[in-house]
């Protein structure tokens, strides 16, 4: 089964239909549930980040704010992939041959790369190097605001 | 109405209105700095209105919280602001015509109102209060700030979604 094949089966699939068939506001719903989600999962990202760099709450360790923050970030997080597969899956083909949504795909692979691996391991350092810090803070928050980016380009190109 | 919308036909066939909407790049590259800069500026002020209504950064006082996040929140605002600004400069027409996004307009000047009575008004009020139990007019005007940035965003983008005004 090639890519086409699946692609064009998932898109034919009763999930699809009830999402793409329906009202078009169902698919306006899933856009505004993305947005929403992505709003939570970045301003909460970028508190994280904004403390492991030291420019605000640096009376306050690095672990309590990224515990106080994390549910926040898993919610936000958890909206937008669920609200993004199901849009993906009512036209997948459309998605498949657009370069911002492969970008973001990429951007993505990368952003959470960089977030298993540097960025935790700055949020889980009591006190980790300055420059280690901001180089890894800088790195993942770049790659999100790429994918960002990227996403919103997707209904333009 | 009329000298309205005349107005909103010479702001987009202007020279920027038009660059923009006839570049390539122009307009999705400003739809996408607009998502960054508001996930800056309204995710950092929902996160504000949650600890208002003491649902995170407990640990943390609220006149810390607002004082950390103010400059990046202004800061968010600048860039979507600017980016939205250029957005309506290329289709001006298209947007007075949609009701999606005069209603947009009306809850950021009721949520821009709501912060300015919060800091003003209920803030000073209250300073002593700012770190111990918190009144409750602070978790009412974080469920206002909370509704009504929600409701600015789900008319935001509805504006593609929705008939123009008949």
């Amino acid at each position: 089964m090639t890519v086409i094949e699946l692609l064009t089966a998932l898109e034919n699939s009763a999930l699809a239909h009830a999402i793409s068939k329906t009202d078009h506001l169902v698919a306006a719903g899933l856009q505004i549930i993305h947005v929403l989600g992505l709003i939570f999962f970045l301003a909460s990202l970028v508190l994280i980040s904004l403390r492991a760099i030291g420019w605000a709450l640096a009376d306050h360790s690095i672990a309590d704010v990224a515990r106080d923050t994390s549910r926040l970030l898993w919610i936000g997080l958890g909206l937008t992939v669920l609200s993004g597969t199901l849009m993906f899956i009512a036209t997948p083909r459309l998605y498949y041959f657009n370069w911002a949504f492969g970008a973001k795909m990429a951007l993505l692979a990368v952003a959470v790369l960089v977030q298993a691996t540097l960025f935790r391991r700055v949020a889980n350092a009591e006190a980790p190097t300055p420059a280690f810090a901001r180089a890894s803070i800088g790195l993942s928050v770049a790659c999100w605001f790429g994918v960002a980016m990227a996403g919103r380009m997707i209904g333009f190109v | 109405m009329t000298t309205l919308l005349t107005l909103a036909e010479q702001i987009e066939s202007s020279a920027i209105g038009v660059a923009i909407a006839e570049s390539r790049y122009a307009y999705p590259i400003f739809e996408g700095v607009h998502l960054i800069g508001l996930a800056v500026s309204v995710g950092l002020i929902f996160i504000t209105d949650l600890r208002l209504m003491g649902l995170v950064l407990k640990r943390t006082s609220v006149a810390s919280v607002l004082s950390h996040l103010r400059p990046y929140v202004i800061g968010g605002f600048i860039a979507t602001f600017v980016s939205g600004g250029l957005l309506f400069w290329s289709s001006a027409l298209r947007m007075l015509e949609s009701p999606a996004f005069v209603f947009k307009l009306v809850f950021i000047a009721l949520a821009g109102i709501n912060a300015l009575v919060f800091e003003l008004k209920i803030v000073p009020r209250h300073a002593a209060a700012l770190a111990a139990p918190l009144p409750r007019s602070f978790a009412y005007a974080g469920v206002a700030s909370l509704s009504l940035w929600t409701l600015t965003i789900v008319c935001g983008r509805l504006i593609p979604y929705l008939p123009a005004w008949s």
